[in-house]
């Protein structure tokens, strides 16, 4: 090759160097976007979730706390877009190791820990796209769309992108071979997304079929007169031992943030939500980038 | 222990690896002059990966010390990085993004300033013959383009010391041939070689060979030299030599956590290629 200036090292702070960080987020975002069967499986998960559970069992639960069961559900399945988004993002990261492009960032002299939080930011900003799937069917559920909710709801699921992004990387660096991914699939999503009070509510007013019908109008006027339950129905409550798990899964923090966000009904301490929403991420972040970096040193 | 000696470009001294009672490298010394074209030779398993990964930062020694350009490979691997440029032994790029965008992570990843970016990718393409194909992703590459643009992209950074594992590995006689002369060009321009290979005519191109097997050093020297003092019938070549001295056994080793994936990958098994 002719003349050109040598290279200069990577420029970095405390092993963050911003241009090391970008290029990786967008080869998570070009590969994301050129791979159309993850869109796909997250517009199907929508429709199967939240409209045929949400319409077909909504036949049957006429509401939950005042809201429709579609509308119930609509931060759950948010949630289990995210996560699948994230694992699925992070997960890669066995192949890559073993075929792919990481054996050639790992013996380049670009720090880990960007390295790491380029692909945190990717899962997260996938998590981010796959989740804004179904609020275009919020016209649908009859929640109106309020531009404030929408971006706060983005916030809540950029950091639920992190979180399990970097939870996918560290159980990643453990995983010897790629067999393992559907393990990971049935054995922590859907754990994490059934016991997040997704589906189900941790206790509440659960209207059955044939309690009086109201108009969305009307419903929306007696919501901010603080009566949630028209009517009749039955209260519910949790078994103990599945209201311990939902407490100890982070997800349901997360989720019951979002769905306070997107519906203004939470279910669990509003400080618990913003601490494990906001702070959790971060420790997370810290261990997958130490994770990466033994990986390495290990391997 | 030996103190290092300046002038080399790699220098291993008693470098050994075990992974719990597996040893798979053991006292293995030697040193690759600047300029040098060196290549590692030995049956599957023998430990040519582990001592190249040792070298390249990839992999700590559980013994012994090794320098690359003078920066020791535990305590200096980032100065030892930036010294080297490395193909593996299979591609390890990114088959969703363009050969341009493979070239462009590298670029970011050595610390290429941004406007010379461009243009090292450009020229990393033009090396390659890939410019025409620039904009195609790598998953419709053939095997000897993927090969090129590796070998291209390893040079970019302009590393004073190159590491080729098995680069020839699955090229048709022509794809050889061409990385064969793409190499020789390189190491004309002053470039230190380090090679691991499976393919007699290449290792006697190189100015000195190392035979490793069951994780030792059991010869060194040039070619002509190991033929001339290890032969035992005339006209004997230097296959003839790395047979007895390795043994016709064939060797069986269990796959890898590598092979394992990839076969996992033809089985139809992964989502994310």
């Amino acid at each position: 090759m002719t003349e050109m200036a040598a290279p200069i090292g990577v420029k970095a702070w405390m092993g963050i160097s911003p241009a090391v960080v970008h290029i990786m987020w967008q080869r998570e975002m070009l590969r994301f976007f050129r791979d159309r069967s993850q869109l796909w499986g997250g517009l199907s998960r929508t429709i199967l979730w939240l409209v045929i559970l949400g319409f077909g069992l909504g036949a049957s639960l006429r509401e939950i706390e005042g809201y429709t069961y579609g509308q119930y559900i609509l931060p759950g399945v948010i949630t289990l877009n995210v996560l699948y988004a994230s694992l699925q993002c992070a997960i890669s990261l066995v192949w890559d190791r073993e075929v792919g492009l990481l054996r050639e960032v790992m013996v380049s002299p670009a720090p880990m820990l960007s390295v790491t939080l380029g692909k945190l930011l990717g899962g997260a900003s996938i998590a981010v796209v796959q989740g804004t799937i179904p609020l275009l069917f919020l016209p649908g559920i009859y929640v109106a769309i309020d531009p404030v909710a929408i971006i706060e709801a983005w916030v809540v699921m950029f950091f639920m992108g992190i979180l399990m992004t970097a939870v996918g990387v560290i159980i990643a660096t453990r995983l010897k071979t790629y067999e393992g991914f559907g393990a990971i699939a049935n054995g922590v999503i859907q754990p994490l997304y059934f016991l997040s009070g997704s589906i189900f509510p941790l206790r509440g007013v659960i209207g059955g079929v044939g309690f009086i019908q109201i108009p969305d109008a009307l419903r929306d006027e007696l919501r901010r007169l603080g009566i949630f339950a028209i009517g009749g129905g039955w209260v519910v409550q949790l078994p103990a031992w599945i209201q311990v798990l939902v407490y100890c899964n982070p997800v349901s923090y997360q989720l019951d943030l979002l769905r306070h966000v997107l519906l203004g009904f939470e279910q669990l301490p509003m400080a618990a939500d913003l601490l494990v929403t906001f702070a959790l991420p971060l420790v997370a972040t810290v261990v997958a980038a130490f994770m990466m970096g033994r990986m390495l040193k290990s391997r | 222990m030996t103190p290092t000696t300046p002038s080399a470009a790699i220098e291993a001294i008693e470098i050994g690896r075990r992974y719990g009672n597996v040893v798979a490298a053991e006292s293995v010394s030697f040193a690759v002059a600047r300029g040098e074209f060196f290549a590692l030779l030995g049956p599957n398993g023998a430990g040519k990966s582990t001592v190249m990964h040792i070298l390249t930062t990839l992999v700590a020694p559980t013994s012994g010390q090794a320098t690359v350009m003078g920066h020791d490979v535990v305590t200096e691997a980032k100065a030892v990085r930036r010294e080297l440029g490395m193909v593996f032994q299979d591609p390890a790029l990114d088959e969703r993004l363009t050969a341009a965008e493979n070239l462009e992570i590298h670029a970011v990843l050595y610390g290429i300033a941004r406007r010379d970016r461009r243009q090292a990718v450009d020229e990393a393409l033009t090396w390659a013959s890939l410019t025409e194909v620039g904009k195609r992703r790598v998953r419709a590459f053939s095997g000897g383009m993927k090969r090129r643009l590796e070998l291209a992209r390893a040079i970019m950074h302009k590393p004073r010391v190159l590491f080729l594992d098995e680069p020839t590995l699955g090229l048709d006689p022509q794809g050889r041939r061409n990385l064969w002369e793409r190499i020789g060009a390189l190491r004309e321009n002053g470039m230190t070689v380090l090679m691991t290979t499976h393919y007699m005519p290449e290792a006697e191109a190189c100015d000195r060979v190392g035979i490793i097997d069951k994780g030792k050093l059991v010869a060194i020297g040039p070619p002509a030299e190991l033929v001339a003092k290890h032969a035992t019938t005339p006209g004997a070549t230097l296959e003839d030599v790395f047979i007895r001295m390795t043994g016709h056994a064939l060797r069986t080793e269990s796959a890898t956590a590598r092979e394992m994936t990839v076969s996992f990958g033809k089985r139809g098994g992964e989502h994310t290629r």
